[in-house]
């Protein structure tokens, strides 16, 4: 290799071929396992199973679902669509910072659960966790 | 071979090295972007939420249908299954988050427990799918 190297440069090539044969199966592999695929999706706070703190529920802001879709803001019954204001209205009067529970019956649409949480989140509450009545 | 070969016609090779250049570049490309997300196998339909961001690392697919079937990497699971194959999927890539795609009518108690078994897992960073609302607000 030196030799040549010395007397012709031209002659010195590396052959790259088999090196080009593995570049191209590894681009048609990543080519063909590539998904673009991106959820957009809604972070959920799930306390855990046994709470080890009982908050009082005179603390948090409570938002009840029944099982038939009836939403109640604290005790009162509310539309799905006044539910931000309420809850602005709540955390108005008990401090920005009170946590948000969202107690959920087991047989409602989890797509008005999805909705309820939205709602709390742009209403400004920072800390909207999910409860589930046990069985 | 290759030499007589090369020997013969020396000057009237193709250049590649421009074809290369752009081969590595893509190359890097998908490596780079490549996140090797488990699909669901199912498209239900996902609740409207305005608060929603999109997730990056949620590779974790877990899709409920309407009529409470559970789908992982494209076949249905029960649910008692789903925190073996969460562990399994967290091993291949340990920062791994889960995204849970609902449908919108699926039990709010079946994706409690789903959740909790996701937890069980050893996954604490769930988030729900959802899709921008239609009408801008």
């Amino acid at each position: 290799m030196r030799r040549k190297r010395r007397h012709g440069g031209d002659e010195a090539e590396i052959n790259i071929t088999p090196l080009l044969d593995i570049v191209f199966i590894m681009l048609i592999f990543f080519i063909v396992t590539t998904s673009f695929v991106k959820e957009i999706a809604l972070d959920l706070n799930r306390p855990a199973s046994e709470p080890r703190e009982e908050k009082k529920t005179a603390e948090v802001i409570t938002i009840r679902i029944a099982a038939n879709g009836q939403v109640e803001v604290g005790d009162r019954m509310v539309d799905i669509r006044a539910v931000r204001a309420n809850v602005e209205g709540e955390l108005a009067t008990r401090g920005f910072d009170t946590p948000v529970v969202v107690i959920a019956d087991r047989a409602s649409d989890s797509g008005l659960m999805v909705r309820v949480i939205d709602q709390a989140r742009m209403a400004g509450a920072d800390e909207v966790s999910l409860a589930a009545p046990s069985r | 071979m290759t030499r007589r070969h090369a020997e013969k016609q020396d000057d009237t090779e193709v250049n590649i090295t421009p074809m290369l250049d752009i081969v590595f570049i893509m190359l890097i490309f998908f490596i780079v972007t490549t996140s090797f997300i488990r699909e669901t196998g199912i498209d239900p339909r996902r609740p409207e939420a305005v608060s929603a961001a999109q997730k990056e690392r949620g590779n974790i697919l877990i899709g409920v249908s309407a009529g409470g079937q559970i789908w992982m990497d494209k076949r249905p699971v029960e649910l008692g299954a789903v925190r073996q194959m969460v562990e399994q999927a967290r091993s291949e890539s340990p920062e791994s988050t889960v995204v849970i795609v609902a449908d919108e009518r699926a039990s709010t108690g079946l994706v409690i427990d789903l959740m909790d078994q996701v937890r069980r897992g050893g996954v604490l960073n769930i988030s729900v799918a959802a899709q921008a609302p239609a009408g801008g607000g």
